[in-house]
């Protein structure tokens, strides 16, 4: 049967390529409406923007408004928050420009239908935390894609990217995106003038706890696939802390949040016998960092170390008490619709447990690793920042560019931006969507070509895993077991226990060392080259080896970071059991990789982390 | 040809007798293949145990004049107005195969029962005969090449065909046959009229004989399950949330 | 706590299918109904059960951790823009709760070039769309330059 012969290919010609309907790229899209009100804005989305990215249930928060209208916060102190929470090392320009700029997304938010609550005395947004405000957010996304339909000028579902074109005239310059619709199997040729990436970071990169069924309730969404990096280190795109690797402590199981929890409700988590162990630890964490252990709020990783030396000390379960904070129908009410609104599987723990919150603690934990841009971490690409505020060395351009031409990043995909959350990324889209605006008019003629030969070889690439189903299927009776390849999940499921066991999961505790990572390194690299004999059964099969494929790609540069920062800096994210300790002397700075595609080999090195504010 | 009784050629070489005979067998096969369904598997045993936990959880006692209430607002807005679809493609599509079906079976079995040689039928029931027949096709090719949502959604060519589509290709081949059979029916081709006939009777018979395998026992079903989805409503035992909406505001924003 | 669909409710509208962020929800060969193909990677993120039209969609807890027993439903009405939930825990207790999801009617949202085009000189500016007004402060904050410590 001509395999090729009767799929059919689409050709796309747009200015603005937008690579995920999410919050960052649902700000992009609407930016670049109203700033490029004649150019053609293409938005792509693996699966359906009403509900597709991290915010498919809703979020019960926003966790990035400044309240700058009501003097409740200033951006600067927002930076020095998200820099002490990352031990230091962050883009501070890039953090500023968010904070900025975010009330007003909050703000468009509002206007659109948002329901933020308020606070009944003050008027003002009703605070959860120091930066973070209340919502009744449900239909958060929903709210979002419909604004993001109404700036775009097409909208593309269920197409997934798996590779950008570069510009054949002119090097290191980006030209388009290729892909596959996952519907019909039609092969997608984007070919745009500037390209924004704002898709998946990556969960399901080491193994996760629950392994059966469970898999599928990571804290992060399983289809936040590492596109962000799989499609942008490719082109030789910069990237920086792909280390820098989150671990967060969360409700057992279900990984419902504890945010509204611990800030709003005014809950405290204890040990098995009741004890505050944070309190308890706090000599032994300062013995390990010194003086970040005194930055306030205690940042998220050494909360996590400490959680992590009672469970090790055997004093575990860490409970969360609910029990004493829900003393009325309305606090109840406020405790359920924090997992209702966006993580509906804690409620089903707490039914099929037994667990009425009022009568019972809840159980806490650390998650399995994950890498992502736009949380408590900040691992992606190195982009250029504010014109008007960023050092010289960190600007080339246009803000939110990367170090390729014309290819962009907004949320999960950029690097140093930490703590952005749902609206700082939303912004952070609406930042590249305007750069992106500005480099497109400055191009004026000068449009890049994409190379027709590399098409047609991307092409051959992207569908021989169902040539590979159909070709090694002959060789068997029946089953999964097959010699000449394996299923995405097969795949998977190797990756994440190399990660785990050599990388840092949880099966080590989160330690790692040299000797580990070279070991890990090896094996890595087999499943690397595995990647060429994945067999897919379907379509729907062929998106999960795509996602396969930036998931083993991240994981090299996660791996290779790792390798290189020869300290620990983020105690409870993960440990070097051969450099223990935070080295500021030789450390205080960013690791930065670039992939070069034409030799295969990484380049790693240092950049420079300023503090422009003081 | 539409005004005249179809069946009369067919006498010519199958008894009336037969025709009925083969009839009757056809709507046995049909009750025979949806109590097998029904039986094998403890199918029905799990839905009779299904509904006695739901009773277990009602709230509010329901007597029978609300029941009855129930049983006729099923019948009105579910059933003869397929009023459960929220897709208004789908919800004309099913109305014209059903209505069509109806009225071609009806008028069948008047035909062959009443006027099975007859010189003289009613030119009405060829006449609804054929209209339920265009009905059907009409409702069921649109459905099978437009509406499946195999097809539209699920990313399958028209032509890939699954266990599902037994009864529609079943039900499209014969009632295609059918009326093929009443357009051969009026011209004097005798070997033509055997032909045809045998391929109409071969797919009837696929339909009728299938019902085990094929979806054509939901549509006995159906009505039941809607029936029984507003009676858990009623009586509070449902582990949904109580709608405040409409029921005509109930559709979700399609999204598709 | 993975999707499954009830057989007696499903019509095989396709919404979940079109809806599903995992694209875990397909059609079944032999009833043309949906399911989960891929329960291992569904979030229990709950899109389908809300897209459903006849509420077809129920979610049965992970078997990894939850017991069974249990159930929690919901019902998203766009036209009133409330979200009721019903929680049936295995010990038989039930809790109900209702929240709202929006303010605004649906699809209200203005398109951005419903307001007036940005005058010449803002593309060039830090200014993103509608500011400052939309920061509801006098001006965009910024920073003096930064001149970096001679060390």
């Amino acid at each position: 049967m001509g395999l090729f012969s009767s799929r059919k290919t689409h050709y796309v010609d747009t200015d603005i390529l937008v690579i995920g309907g999410g919050f960052g790229g649902s700000g992009a899209t609407y930016e670049a409406r109203y700033w490029g009100r004649d150019l053609k804005v293409t938005l792509v989305e693996k699966a359906n923007i009403e509900r597709s990215g991290a915010v498919a249930h809703g979020l019960s928060a926003i966790n990035c408004y400044m309240g700058m209208r009501w003097g409740e916060n200033r951006p600067e102190d927002f930076v020095r928050y998200a820099r002490g929470d990352l031990m230091g090392l962050v883009r501070e320009d890039l953090i500023f420009d968010i904070a900025r700029h975010v009330d007003g997304t909050v703000h468009l938010f509002e206007e659109w239908g948002l329901p933020i609550m308020t606070n009944p005395e003050t008027g003002h947004y009703l605070r959860e935390g120091k930066w973070q405000v209340m919502i009744h957010g449900e239909s958060y996304k929903p709210i979002i894609a419909e604004a993001a339909r109404k700036s775009a000028s097409e909208v593309h579902n269920r197409i997934m990217v798996t590779h950008l074109l570069m510009d054949k005239t002119r090097p290191n310059r980006i030209a388009g995106a290729v892909g596959f619709n996952v519907r019909d199997g039609s092969f997608c040729v984007f070919r745009a003038k500037a390209v924004i990436v704002a898709a998946g970071g990556a969960s399901h990169i080491f193994k996760p706890r629950s392994i059966g069924e469970g898999a599928g309730r990571t804290w992060y969404a399983p289809w936040s696939s590492a596109s962000a990096y799989g499609l942008v280190l490719r082109t030789g795109a910069r990237m920086i802390q792909m280390e820098n690797r989150i671990v967060l402590a969360r409700f057992k199981d279900g990984y419902g949040p504890v945010g509204a929890w611990f800030l709003l409700l005014g809950a405290k988590d204890s040990n098995a016998y009741g004890d505050d162990y944070v309190a308890a630890r706090f000599e032994e964490v300062k013995a390990l960092v010194g003086k970040y252990a005194e930055t306030k709020p205690l940042p998220t990783c050494l909360r996590n170390h400490a959680m992590l030396q009672e469970i090790k000390a055997g004093k575990g379960p860490i409970y969360m008490q609910t029990q004493p904070v829900l003393d009325s129908r309305e606090k109840e009410a406020i405790g359920w619709e924090d997992f209702l609104d966006m993580t509906v599987g804690q409620a089903v723990v707490w039914a099929s447990q037994n667990i009425d919150p009022r009568e019972k603690a809840s159980e806490l934990i650390t998650s399995e690793p994950y890498v992502m841009g736009s949380h408590a971490t900040c691992s992606g690409a190195w982009a250029s920042g504010p014109e008007d505020c960023a050092p010289a060395d960190y600007q080339w351009g246009y803000n939110r560019m990367t170090t390729v031409e014309g290819l962009f990043g907004a949320g999960d995909t950029i690097g140093g931006s930490a703590h952005k959350f749902s609206s700082g990324s939303f912004t952070e889209g609406r930042i590249a969507g305007k750069a992106a605006v500005r480099y497109v008019m400055d191009l004026a003629g000068d449009t890049p070509q994409v190379d027709e030969a590399q098409i047609a070889q991307l092409q051959q690439e992207i569908f021989q895993p169902l040539e590979n189903y159909r070709a090694g299927r002959h060789e068997i009776v029946a089953g999964s077991v097959a010699p000449s390849y394996i299923s995405p999940l097969h795949g998977l499921q190797r990756l994440e226990k190399i990660m785990d066991e050599y990388v840092g999961g949880i099966s080590t505790f989160y330690v790692t060392s040299e000797p580990m990572l070279n070991r890990g390194l090896e094996l890595l690299t087999m499943l690397k080259e595995d990647l060429a004999h994945i067999g897919a059964e379907d379509i729907h099969q062929l998106q999960r080896a795509w996602e396969l494929h930036h998931r083993v790609w991240t994981s090299e540069a996660v791996l290779r970071h790792t390798l290189y920062r020869q300290e620990t800096r983020w105690p409870g994210y993960y440990y070097r059991g051969d450099f223990p300790q935070l080295d500021d002397s030789q450390w205080h700075t960013f690791t930065a990789s670039r992939y070069d595609a034409a030799t295969g080999e990484w380049h790693l090195d240092k950049l420079p982390v300023h503090h422009i504010i003081s | 040809m539409f005004t005249t009784n179809p069946f009369t050629p067919l006498a010519a070489f199958i008894s009336p007798a037969l025709m009925q005979g083969y009839i009757l067998l056809m709507i046995a096969a049909v009750a025979a293949g949806t109590a097998f369904d029904l039986l094998h598997d403890n199918k029905a045993r799990f839905f009779l145990q299904d509904r006695q936990r739901s009773r277990a959880l009602a709230v509010r006692q329901l007597h029978a004049p609300d029941i009855a209430a129930i049983a006729i607002r099923t019948a009105v807005h579910d059933v003869a107005t397929f009023g459960e679809f929220c897709n208004q493609q789908r919800r004309i599509s099913h109305a014209l195969m059903f209505y069509g079906f109806v009225l071609y079976v009806i008028t069948t079995l008047v035909m062959v029962f009443a006027f099975p040689a007859a010189a003289h039928t009613p030119a009405a029931l060829p006449l609804l005969w054929n209209l339920g027949i265009l009905l059907t096709l009409i409702g069921g090719y649109w459905f099978f090449f437009l509406l499946r949502v195999n097809v539209v959604h699920d990313g399958h060519s028209p032509w890939r065909l699954v266990r599902a589509d037994l009864f529609i290709v079943a039900l499209l081949g014969s009632v295609s046959f059918a009326l093929l059979y009443g357009l051969v029916a009026a011209t004097e081709n005798g070997t033509a009229i055997k032909v045809v006939a045998g391929i109409y009777i071969g797919f009837t018979t696929l339909l009728c004989v299938s019902v085990p395998w094929s979806k054509f026992a939901h549509m006995f079903y159906k009505p039941v399950a809607a029936f029984q989805r507003r009676i858990e409503e009623a009586d509070g035992s449902s582990d949904l949330p109580a709608p405040t909406a409409k029921r005509s505001e109930r559709c979700p924003h399609s999204h598709t | 706590m993975p999707t499954f669909t009830y057989m007696t409710r499903c019509d095989g509208c396709g919404e979940c299918v079109d809806i599903c962020p995992s694209d875990i929800m397909h059609i079944d060969p032999v009833y043309r109904r949906s399911y989960n193909v891929e329960p291992n990677f569904c979030w229990e993120c709950y899109s389908c059960v809300k897209a459903c039209p006849q509420q077809a969609i129920d979610v049965r807890g992970f078997a990894d951790f939850a017991p069974l027993g249990h159930s929690v439903r919901v019902l998203r009405e766009e036209a009133t823009g409330t979200i009721a939930w019903k929680i049936r825990y295995r010990d038989g207790r039930v809790k109900e709760f209702s929240f709202p999801i929006r303010t605004t009617p649906w699809d209200s949202i203005k398109s951005p070039l419903d307001y007036a085009a940005p005058d010449a000189g803002a593309l060039n500016s830090q200014l993103l769309a509608h500011e400052p007004t939309v920061l509801k402060v006098a001006a965009l904050p910024t920073l003096p330059p930064f001149a970096p410590l001679q060390e």
